[in-house]
């Protein structure tokens, strides 16, 4: 591209064409072009047909057909409009230059989007399980993936705090039940709401005691609990996710 | 470029031929044919360049189409070459396809260049030895790109921004394809320009030109 490398820069090929200077001022490329021309046009290649030819008769009865059929006022087309392009390609550049503009803008709010959603995910603790299962099969992701996520992440907090307070509420409430005004306080309070009644506070306390040695232990009574619960519904929605896959992949 | 010898005889006829194109568009069909026989002699060089012998029937196909949608046409006589062209070219594209064979032989260049006689100072000795058929061949022996526009600079006679349209390429693209085969067939020709310096040690001169 753009190469002038041959013997040091002749005047005569910059020179524009004035008239007069004849041939051996023009180009090279000008000089071929009027040599093929000759040779392909002129010097009996294909002249000017004779008037009433074959092939002109042929065209002027098509163009006659399609006159009198109306074809004539067909709209034009881009390909169809060869006025002098100057106004035209300004426009045009305008145009295709907004329509860039637009479609960037547009875009980019697009990416802008799904960056926010993505960032405000609150599944985020989920990450690889969801990613595994969206690879899976898109249309399950949605639907599986969430649902023993939204459930599962307050199950997971707020069970246990509730659930080893009550524990130790009603390890407490043994010793303290005796002693006057310290029921009045807002936590037993909450113990003996939760229980339905005073007189209810006992049966409540060993039913939650109970269920939290079965589960191993009154401290992970919750966690244990609610985690497992937890880990069952996401193995049911993996295996959920995978069982179409297999069959996807046989078929 | 577009004031080499050929372009500006085609630009002597396009005043009338835009005249005879806007009577014709005005149905009267006495002006069809004018412009039919001032175009067809550059459409159908064109087409002989892509088709080979197929290019009168290609022609004809081309000019039903052209005598059909004459009515959408907007622009001069240079625009109505361009035109025209662009409809040539889809058609002999279209011939093309249904045939499925390749329009050139590929060993063509080597034999043409060991049939030519020797060397030429002027371009006059290159023409006397070169006849139409074989100069042709010549062109045909070229890559597609190189021939068409070479052709359509040539034979038909449009300018830089106009042979780019019917190709469907840009403007300097299509002068690089130009360039490059009237280097070769200058090669092919064994032609020297009037200064006796080989024309084929030229660079793309018209790259530098900015569009």
């Amino acid at each position: 591209m753009g190469e002038r490398l041959n013997d040091g820069g002749e005047p005569v090929r910059r020179r524009p064409h004035p008239a007069g200077t004849g041939p051996a001022a023009d180009t090279v490329d000008q000089e071929l072009e009027a040599l093929l021309a000759e040779v392909l046009r002129v010097t009996g290649g294909p002249v000017a047909p004779p008037a009433g030819s074959e092939g002109e008769l042929r065209a002027v009865a098509a163009f006659r057909a399609a006159r009198d059929a109306g074809a004539h006022t067909a709209r034009t087309r881009r390909r169809d409009d060869w006025r002098p392009r100057t106004r035209r390609s300004a426009a045009r550049s305008l145009r295709a230059t907004l329509s860039v503009a637009v479609a960037s803008l547009a875009l980019g709010g697009v990416a802008f989007a799904a960056i926010g959603s993505a960032g405000g995910d609150p599944a985020d603790a989920k990450r690889p399980e969801r990613s595994a299962s969206a690879s899976e099969g898109r249309s399950q992701a949605p639907s599986l993936t969430p649902s023993p996520a939204a459930p599962g992440t307050p199950a997971g907090r707020d069970r246990p705090v509730t659930a080893e307070d009550t524990a130790a509420h009603c390890r407490a409430y043994e010793r303290v039940k005796d002693r006057g005004r310290a029921l009045d306080s807002t936590a037993w309070q909450r113990l003996v709401t939760a229980a339905g009644g005073e007189e209810n506070v006992e049966a409540y306390c060993a039913a939650r005691t109970a269920s939290a040695e079965n589960d191993g232990g009154a401290n992970g009574k919750g966690n244990g609990k609610s985690n497992g619960t937890g880990g069952t519904t996401d193995k049911g929605g993996q295996q959920a996710g995978k069982t179409p896959k297999g069959n996807a992949g046989k078929q | 470029m577009g004031q080499g010898g050929e372009p500006r005889r085609a630009q002597a006829y396009d005043g009338e031929l835009g005249a005879a194109v806007a009577r014709a568009q005005d149905g009267d069909e006495s002006a069809f044919a004018v412009a039919y026989r001032i175009v067809q002699p550059g459409l159908l060089g064109y087409l002989r360049g892509i088709v080979g012998d197929d290019a009168e029937d290609v022609a004809s196909d081309a000019w039903l189409e052209i005598a059909r949608d004459l009515g959408r046409f907007k622009g001069d006589g240079a625009g109505f070459r361009g035109w025209t062209a662009t409809i040539a070219r889809h058609r002999a594209l279209d011939h093309l396809r249904r045939l499925r064979v390749r329009p050139r032989a590929a060993a063509l260049e080597h034999e043409v260049v060991m049939d030519l006689p020797g060397p030429h100072t002027t371009h006059d000795q290159a023409l006397e030895s070169l006849s139409t058929a074989r100069a042709l061949e010549l062109v045909r022996g070229l890559p597609r790109d190189q021939a068409e526009a070479v052709l359509l600079r040539v034979v038909v006679g449009l300018d830089g921004p106009a042979a780019a349209r019917v190709l469907g390429k840009r403007p300097g693209a299509v002068r690089t394809a130009a360039h490059r085969g009237l280097k070769r067939l200058a090669r092919q020709l064994g032609v020297t320009d009037t200064n006796g310096r080989g024309v084929t040690d030229d660079g793309p001169r018209t790259l530098g030109e900015s569009k």
